[in-house]
Formats: structure tokens, C-alpha cells, sequence
């Protein structure tokens, strides 16, 4: 517990000095946090609850598409923001409701095609989204001043989201609900032993999750201020982000937000270094920790540290 | 007053094949029953249909005179039903106090008053020196503890054990019919299943016998392993 108040401190004083350290490594720095707050989201579901998502760009995209059509209506992102939460926990909501019945591999499975569909509503739909050519926001409100069109401002906004998502988890890791999303991921019928209705703790994590990510996309679709259906709600982002999360360590409280630097600041200086090269590092990156360490990289980490501590104790 | 737990012409069906055939048995507070019966007899299937954990296709459960055959198992958990599993599943990746801990928190909510119980729990199955070790780690015979510590911290008005005591060695059986006599004791309504003879005989106030999925006979231990039917059914006729 401790442990992580001390890293969520680190995080938020190097997160103050960051943009007076590194003006010009701002954007880099945006993606790293946005993917870090994503990945921890997608996390409640994907390593807390066991329910593995592979469409949670759905929720990156309704987030930016909520604050964006926002934007040209006048509505500021701090009402959009929280109103982009609450749709994508109403989407998670009936989406989990009708596919949470389903065992073994098949919400998964499902969760691809609500990426797809969104997408096809955005492309059609252009009275609303702007069709297949996108969204895009031309006015942002200034509040106290600030330009939130500025890459710092967008900087600490993004540093406040990841912040924030992953001091939720803390609290979540500790309390009543945490057990429940454990419990449900270990094993449905002890859980049902214990007293706990699956599919409801699996349909509140789905929601917690799909609201952080969609405040995460709001945030995203001010970053890029132009939103294009296809890159906000392709497979790719969704992959990405349960990528994060597990090569990270899944059901860890910091997992995700290392495999965010990770994966995210890697691929940068790759990208950078190898050029062509990059996607190949990249993908042996990916089977390195997937063969040698499968709970991720905090998570054996996490899982040493428990064993040395109780075989500690137990010789004292 | 045997009325914590009736069950009324249980009946189960696979397809066409029929499990449990109209089974009836009543246990009353500080009471155990024994259920006994061969391989293959339907005491586990029983078992799953009191509990709600498999279907039931006719008959009545009521726990102190509620209807709560109807209901998923979680709901039956949550009014008074604790049970174990004949094959230990604990929390894997959890310690032992978190294992309890999830059931613990039914009744009390927050978190300090959840790890007190759970803690009370843990001493009470011989546990509590093990309460942060990891449950994957755990030896047989304490996995069993912990199994059975996960559903006394529902604080069930019944307790329902699968097997628990199968594969221990006589030491840790000797402690587990003296555990299991304490909760009786103490008031809990005990349905247990199981092959160990010296725990059916020593514990038992009242013993149910399932062949082939219907009751063949009742009664105290000693009257009921007198029992002709019940010697044919476990030795067959010659």
C-alpha cells in the first residue's frame, strides 16, 4: 500500500518537472500516459476481472467522438468528459449484460466486432460524425487562460488521467470490490460459493473499466483534435492496449503503466533507431515476455516478492 | 426440531438419466448428517442440487422454512449456505487471509472488520500462522482447511462438506472430525458427504444411504451400517 502511494508520488512529482525538463519530448511523453491510464483501465477487466477485451479502442473512440461532437456544439470537455464516462459505462453495460452469459473465449471474440460496429455507425452516420473522413475540433474553450490546444496542457491533463486511473486501482486493489474481481477471475463457482453473483462483478468491472478508458479517449481526441473513424476504433489500438497491460503484468497496480514506457517509449526509439527493423523488435519483445515471463513483467516481479516475503516469515 | 434444512423429493436428471431420484432429508441446528452411499450413488449431484449448483428438476428446499430452490447459488450462499468442494478450489493466486477474506466480506464490508473475521475464521480451522502464504502453495491437508475456512466465513446456518475428510492422513483426520464436532456444537447445521467411515460413525447423529440415486435407508450409524440393503450395496449380492 505504501509502496503505492510512494510510486504514485514519484510519478506525479516527475510528471510536474517533466515539460521544464523535456519541452520538446511532450508528445512522446502524452502517448506514454494516455497508453499507461488505458492499460490500467483495461486492466480492472482484463487482469483484476480475467475478461479479456480486445475492443477497447470502442471506448478510445467514444470518448474522442463524445468531446469532439462536444466541442462543435459548444459543450465543454469538462462536461463532455464525464459524460463520454457514463456512455461508454452504458455501452459496457449492455454489451457485458449480453455476452458476460457466454464462457471461455467468446467475449473476447465479441469484443472485437463492438469496435467494428461503432466504427461502421461512425462512417455511416455522417450527420453526426462527420462520415469516413472524421471529426474535427476546431475551438476548445479557454479556461483561467489556458490553451488546451497547448501540448503541455494536454500534457498534464494526460498526467492527471493516468494518475488518477491508477490511484483507483489502489483504492479498488484494497477494498470489497477488488476481492470480488479476483475471486470472479479465479474461479466463477467458489466465487458463487462465497456468496458472489459472476456476471455482476464481471458487468461493474466492465463499466469502471469502459468509463476510464472513454475519459482517456476524450482526452486523446483533443490530442489529435482531428478524429478519423478507422484509426480510433481499429483492432490495432485494442490490441495495443491489452498488449500493454499484459506484457506490464496484468492484475498489477503499476503492470500496465511500465508496459505503457515500455512498449510505447520502445517503440519510439526503435522506431527511430532501426527504422524498418522496429516492428520486428518489436514483435520479439512481445514473444520474449510472453515465453519467459507470462504474468508479465510486474507481476513476477510482484509474485517473487510475496513468496520471499511469506518464506521469510515463516523461517523467523 | 429438525427444520433448518429440508429438502422434499429432490429429483435430478441428465438428459434421461436420473441422478437422484425424489430424495428427502432434514437436519436441524447443531445437528450432522451423514450422506452416505457407493461411487456413482448421486451424493454429490445431491449435494450440487441443494446447493444450487446443478439444476433440479422437481422437489422443494427450504432453509428455516424459506423456499430457496428456485434460487442461484449465490443467493442461497448469501442466506446461510456454506459448502466446500470435493476437489479443494482455492483462490489460486491469493493468500490464504484473501481467500476468506472474499466470503468474509459478505457480511462485513469494510475491509478492517472483513480481516478480523476472516482472521477469527483462519484460527479457528488452524490456519492463521499460514494467513499470507500464497494458497497455490498450500499441502493437501490445509488446502482442506482453508476450503473449509472459506465457507465457515460466510457464516452459514449450514454447513455442507464434500469429502473433506478423503486423503488425509490419521492425524489430520483426528483433527478434522474434532474441528467439524466443535462447529456442530456450536450450533451449525452439518450435511456432510463422505466415504470416511470412522468420520460417519463418530460425528453422525443421523445418516442418510443413497444407491443409485434413491434412499435405501436411514437411521443412526451403527443401525444403518447393520442394515442389510446397505452392506449389499457397498459389497454387492453373492
Amino acid at each position: 500500500m505504501t509502496t503505492h502511494l510512494v510510486g504514485l508520488g514519484v510519478l506525479v512529482v516527475v510528471g510536474a518537472v517533466y515539460p521544464l525538463v523535456f519541452p520538446g519530448a511532450l508528445t512522446i511523453a502524452i502517448a506514454v500516459l494516455l497508453f499507461a491510464g488505458w492499460a490500467t483501465a483495461w486492466d480492472v477487466l482484463g487482469g483484476w476481472n480475467g475478461q479479456v477485451s480486445l475492443g477497447h479502442a470502442s471506448f478510445v473512440g467514444l470518448g474522442a467522438y463524445v468531446v469532439a461532437i462536444g466541442a462543435s456544439h459548444g459543450i465543454a470537455p469538462w462536461w463532455a468528459l464525464p459524460l463520454a464516462a457514463v456512455a461508454a459505462a452504458v455501452l459496457a453495460y449492455g454489451w457485458g449484460w449480453t455476452t458476460f452469459r457466454l464462457r471461455g473465449p467468446y467475449f473476447s471474440l465479441s469484443t472485437i466486432a463492438v469496435a467494428e460496429i461503432l466504427r461502421l455507425i461512425a462512417i455511416n452516420e455522417g450527420w453526426l460524425t462527420g462520415g469516413a473522413t472524421g471529426v474535427f475540433i476546431a475551438t476548445l474553450p479557454e479556461p483561467f487562460g489556458i490553451d488546451l490546444f497547448s501540448r503541455t496542457a494536454q500534457f498534464y491533463l494526460a498526467l492527471a488521467f493516468a494518475a488518477g486511473v491508477i490511484a483507483t486501482v489502489i483504492v479498488v486493489s484494497r477494498i470489497r470490490f477488488g476481492y470480488q474481481l479476483r475471486a470472479v477471475r479465479e474461479d466463477e463457482e467458489a466465487a458463487m460459493a462465497a456468496g458472489l453473483d459472476p456476471t455482476g462483478v464481471k458487468l461493474r468491472a466492465f463499466m469502471l473499466s469502459a468509463a476510464l478508458t472513454a475519459v482517456g479517449g476524450g482526452l486523446y481526441g483533443m490530442v489529435l483534435a482531428f478524429i478519423e473513424p478507422h484509426v480510433i476504433f481499429s483492432l490495432l489500438l485494442s490490441v495495443q492496449i491489452a498488449l500493454t497491460s499484459i506484457i506490464g503484468g496484468r492484475g498489477t497496480v503499476w503492470g500496465p503503466a511500465v508496459g505503457a514506457l515500455i512498449l510505447v517509449g520502445a517503440g519510439e526509439a526503435f522506431r527511430t533507431t532501426f527504422a524498418q527493423a522496429n516492428l520486428l523488435i518489436y514483435g520479439v519483445l512481445i514473444l520474449a515476455v510472453v515465453l519467459f515471463v507470462p504474468r508479465g513483467i510486474v507481476g513476477e516481479l510482484v509474485r517473487r516478492h510475496v513468496r520471499r516475503r511469506y518464506a521469510r516469515r515463516a523461517q523467523s | 426440531m429438525r427444520d433448518v434444512l429440508r429438502a422434499e423429493e429432490v429429483t435430478v436428471r441428465f438428459g434421461g438419466v436420473t441422478a437422484v431420484k425424489a430424495v428427502s432429508l432434514a437436519l436441524g441446528a447443531g445437528e450432522i448428517l451423514g450422506l452416505i452411499g457407493p461411487n456413482g450413488a448421486g451424493k454429490t449431484t445431491l449435494f450440487n442440487a441443494i446447493t444450487g449448483f446443478a439444476p433440479m428438476q422437481a422437489g422443494r428446499v427450504t432453509l428455516e422454512g424459506r423456499d430457496v430452490g428456485t434460487l442461484p447459488a449465490f443467493a442461497r450462499t448469501r442466506l446461510g449456505f456454506g459448502r466446500t468442494f470435493q476437489t479443494e478450489r482455492p483462490f489460486e493466486e491469493l493468500t490464504v487471509l484473501e481467500n476468506v477474506l472474499v466470503p468474509a466480506f459478505l457480511t462485513e464490508p469494510r475491509r478492517r472488520e472483513a480481516e478480523r473475521l476472516a482472521l477469527a475464521v483462519l484460527g479457528e480451522v488452524g490456519l492463521a500462522d499460514r494467513h499470507d502464504q500464497p494458497a497455490a502453495d498450500l499441502n493437501l491437508a490445509r488446502r482442506r482447511r482453508l476450503e473449509l475456512a472459506k465457507a465457515l466465513a460466510v457464516t452459514p446456518k449450514v454447513l455442507f462438506l464434500d469429502e473433506i475428510m478423503a486423503g488425509l492422513n490419521p492425524p489430520a483426520l483426528r483433527e478434522m472430525i474434532a474441528l467439524v464436532r466443535r462447529l456442530a456444537e456450536r450450533g451449525l447445521a452439518v450435511l456432510m458427504v463422505e466415504h470416511i467411515m470412522q468420520a460417519v460413525v463418530e460425528l453422525s447423529d443421523h445418516v442418510v444411504v443413497l444407491a443409485s440415486g434413491e434412499t435405501i435407508a436411514e437411521g443412526a450409524p451403527c443401525d444403518v451400517m447393520a442394515n442389510e440393503r446397505v452392506i449389499e450395496a457397498y459389497l454387492g449380492t453373492d
